[in-house]
């Protein structure tokens, strides 16, 4: 506690001063100017009484319960977040950091900051929006990947028609946020495991159209980073059934067959992964073989020549000598 | 985007590519001109086809530089891609590094018994401090400052840069759960003992070090132990008392013209024990800083007298190998120097790294998922939690001494990646770096095999060949000369 100075002020006035000052910025009267600075100094304190600082411990767990509890009843977290543009550079970080610190608070087993945003969506859903202003970008994308970490939250944004959102995020010029947005979109992809599989397989023919557009972008990273998710998904066990649908459209099999040729030895390798799939399949669909055996000749000459300078890698070179094994022993089917 | 007025532009044809103003070996710095803007900046080209670790990593990068807002820290506008490279848009600071400037000095002038004046050093230093004080305020520790990675602009503009290295102590997660650090990152020379020693971790008082000898080198022209070898400047700094302005002297008195108030500053930085050095904040109130002068002060002593654009890059050219690179500790306890690339380092040159050295840091607790991946540097594994099937795999490969270690790490699916992995045992100085995408492969064919099976039963183990083996030397498949194995463990 302090021993000189201005006494300290309690959570709840705390929580008041800054709701105060963010609606004064808000209104972006001619106290805007003071407002600004109110709000980045209560931001200051709120971040020190959770953090504590070099000369200060950070507060006790009831203190900061009740500056938990304070924020909830006044929404002070979904004011912060709508108005986080009008905040200060430093300012939007310490958001960031006491948004985090607060979704992360534990009591038992149980998270009420995560209880109280599923109760509060539009929390998300802001954040979401925020890869839409470069300018608070970042410091969305770090409250949102937190957010991500905790199921029930994960699977309001993967369900949400805001989710769709991050196929354009990911390939906005800017390269950092582009790839803040793809991180976050591949935590909500592959984070839990469960959940991500019933959602996809739910959502197939919609995420999986858009997802194409990715594969097929100007954008040489989204394609690199995208193909590569792309490989990841499909060969996680938990994926199996996805993987089946996957590699059973000709479409894809044709997608992956023109990424093998693609200038970018990166993006041909990550291709190869994803083209084994459709060729070690033992219940190759018929679209599929008749692919296959229409290039049958052209795709064992491609291959016998493909990355030869991996000579050292067995396992690569093994995949290719059995991938052009079955691709020379394909017949047409029966049927 | 939204914000229009300040931004800049991320499209290639509002730039116009200049003098290369440095080259590394994925990337080229140029100089450049912003036509919307009208003004100058500095584009740096990273060959992404070159880059085969996780884009995450440059993502790191960029996201540490594009958290600051400082005017000592360098000033990141924006990045962009361009086909297959990355454009990060920086400010031009035309006077190069400070290393640039030590070394033109010594070249034109007698610079025995010391390059810069105290008032330099004192400006120069504190603009530093400036920086380094916002950047822990951050949660950053930058881990490589010297001479070599602090810009002048022609203002007389004083800004840290390469954030290659540079770590994130506390990444806007948690500040209070992580104070210390375990990665081993920097240069021998400006290291400190406790980096070194890696025992207990370190937090931003390494970064003081690394500055007291920075103010050695600004006065003597290089670190104290530069003569020395790597595995040299370890045990001299492990086992020596800390070093002075004299440390490297010929002469008795070389020095003299430095007073006790500048000695005192460095001493006081130079404290193995970390807890005893001053804070950045702490250091910014001694009374050697009231000896700074302005910028103008600076244009005049530094940037006038600098090199030109030419020059450096006309030396950027001729760099020894070997200069400079990473030391890192084994397993076995043991020290290993690692060259980052003998073409295209030098300190001259450490701000035009490639930015592929950011290292993992093991956090002080077991949650590791708060530093991104966060995985230990030596037992990679079991911080991860969850559900991801998890395949306990062992790296077995010969050392620089050539005896036989084994590197244990588990391999999270969905999780990890194997490029991911092969950057971190490279991060972690367990292995070259040029072995990162042989080892890469094998092991992805491995976790591939085993979570997608085929028709064949999955191997149990994979041997290959290093692309580090030297071809003239003996190799050996089943004794592990010139190859390595990964295997699967039950």
């Amino acid at each position: 506690m302090p021993l000189f100075g201005k006494s300290q002020k309690s959570p709840a006035e705390l929580v008041r001063s800054l709701k105060d000052a963010v609606t004064a910025l808000e209104r972006g009267d001619k106290k805007a100017e003071k407002a600004q600075e109110d709000v980045s100094k209560n931001l200051v304190l709120i971040k020190n009484m959770l953090y504590g600082t070099s000369d200060a411990e950070p507060q006790t767990d009831i203190i900061v319960a009740q500056l938990a509890q304070e924020m909830y009843n006044t929404n002070l977290l979904l004011l912060l977040i709508q108005n986080l543009n009008r905040i200060d550079f430093e300012g939007k970080k310490d958001v960031a950091q006491v948004f985090n610190n607060v979704l992360r608070r534990q009591i038992g087993t149980r998270s009420p900051t995560v209880e109280y945003i599923c109760t509060k969506p539009e929390i998300l859903f802001t954040l979401m929006s925020g890869y839409e202003h470069q300018e608070i970008a970042s410091n969305c994308g770090t409250m949102l990947r937190e957010c991500a970490r905790y199921e029930a939250l994960a699977k309001i944004m993967l369900y949400s028609d805001d989710f769709y959102n991050f196929f354009r995020y990911v390939e906005v010029s800017t390269f950092d946020i582009a790839s803040d947005a793809f991180s976050t979109f591949k935590e909500l992809l592959t984070r839990h495991k469960i959940l991500c599989a019933e959602f996809l397989e739910a959502n197939y023919d919609k995420v999986f159209s858009h997802y194409q557009r990715l594969l097929n972008s100007e954008n040489y990273v989204t394609r690199r980073q995208s193909l590569k998710l792309l490989g990841e998904l499909l060969l996680d066990r938990h994926n199996f059934s996805i993987m089946t649908r996957y590699i059973t459209n000709p479409d894809n099999l044709k997608l992956m067959m023109n990424m093998l040729k693609e200038k970018s030895r990166n993006i041909q390798f990550e291709a190869f992964h994803v083209f084994k799939v459709f060729v070690a399949n033992p219940n190759k669909p018929k679209p599929i073989l008749d692919i296959l055996l229409r290039n049958q000749d052209k795709l064992v000459d491609f291959l016998t020549k493909f990355h030869t300078d991996r000579s050292e890698d067995e396992q690569f070179n093994d995949e290719k000598a059995y991938l052009i094994k079955q691709i020379k022993e394909l017949k047409p089917s029966e049927h | 985007m939204a914000t229009s007025g300040n931004s800049w532009p991320n499209s290639q044809d509002d730039y116009e590519l200049m003098e290369v103003i440095g080259v590394g070996a994925t990337a080229v710095v140029h100089a450049a001109f912003c036509r919307p803007r009208g003004e100058k900046c500095a584009i740096k080209r990273i060959n992404l086809e070159k880059w085969n670790t996780s884009m995450d990593e440059l993502l790191k990068e960029i996201q540490a530089m594009s958290s600051c807002n400082h005017e000592n820290v360098v000033t990141y506008y924006t990045s962009f891609v361009v086909k297959e490279e990355l454009w990060l848009v920086l400010r031009l600071l035309e006077g190069g590094s400070l290393l640039d400037i030590i070394k033109h000095k010594m070249r034109i002038s007698n610079c025995k018994h010391g390059v810069f004046d105290e008032a330099t050093i004192a400006t120069v230093l504190k603009e530093v401090l400036k920086g380094l004080e916002y950047f822990h305020q951050n949660g950053q520790i930058h881990r490589d400052i010297k001479a070599g990675n602090i810009l002048l602009g022609d203002d007389g503009t004083v800004q840290i840069a390469d954030f290659g290295v540079s770590a994130w102590l506390a990444t806007g997660r948690d500040l209070s759960r992580q104070k210390v650090r375990h990665t081993f990152v920097g240069t021998p020379c400006w290291m400190a003992p406790e980096v070194m020693e890696q025992n207990h971790g370190y937090d931003f008082k390494a970064d003081i070090w690394s500055f007291g000898i920075t103010a050695i080198e600004m006065a003597t022209g290089t670190a104290p132990y530069h003569k020395y070898p790597p595995m040299k400047v370890l045990m001299l700094t492990l086992q020596n008392d800390p070093p002075t302005l004299d440390t490297g002297a010929e002469e008795k008195d070389q020095y003299k013209a430095y007073g006790k108030t500048f000695r005192k500053m460095i001493s006081e930085c130079l404290q193995k024990d970390p807890t005893k050095r001053p804070s950045a904040p702490e250091l910014l109130k001694h009374s050697f800083f009231k000896k700074a002068k302005d910028r103008k002060y600076l244009v005049q002593t530094l940037v006038s007298n600098g090199p030109s654009m030419e020059t450096r890059v006309h030396k950027a050219s001729k760099r020894q190998p070997g200069a400079s690179g990473r030391l890192h500790r084994m397993e076995t306890g043991e020290w290993v120097w690692e060259s980052d690339d003998e073409e295209d380092e030098d300190d001259d040159a450490a701000r035009d790294r490639p930015m592929n050295t950011l290292a993992r840091a093991d956090s002080s607790d077991s949650e590791g998922e708060e530093l991104g991946e966060g995985r230990a540097g030596f037992t990679i594994g079991s911080l991860t939690g969850g559900e991801a099937p998890q395949i306990d795999l062992v790296l077995r490969m010969r050392n620089s001494k050539r005896e036989l270690n084994d590197i244990r790490f588990e391999f999270s699916a969905g999780k990890d990646s194997a490029d991911g992995i092969a950057t971190e045992l490279v991060g972690a100085g367990l292995v070259e770096a040029r072995d990162a995408a042989c080892i890469a492969r094998h092991l992805q064919r491995l976790v591939d095999a085993r979570l997608f099976p085929g028709s064949a039963p999955p191997p149990r183990s994979l041997t290959f060949r290093l692309d580090s083996a030297d071809p003239a030397a003996p190799s050996d498949e089943s004794t592990l000369l010139g190859f390595a194995q990964i295997s699967v463990v039950d």
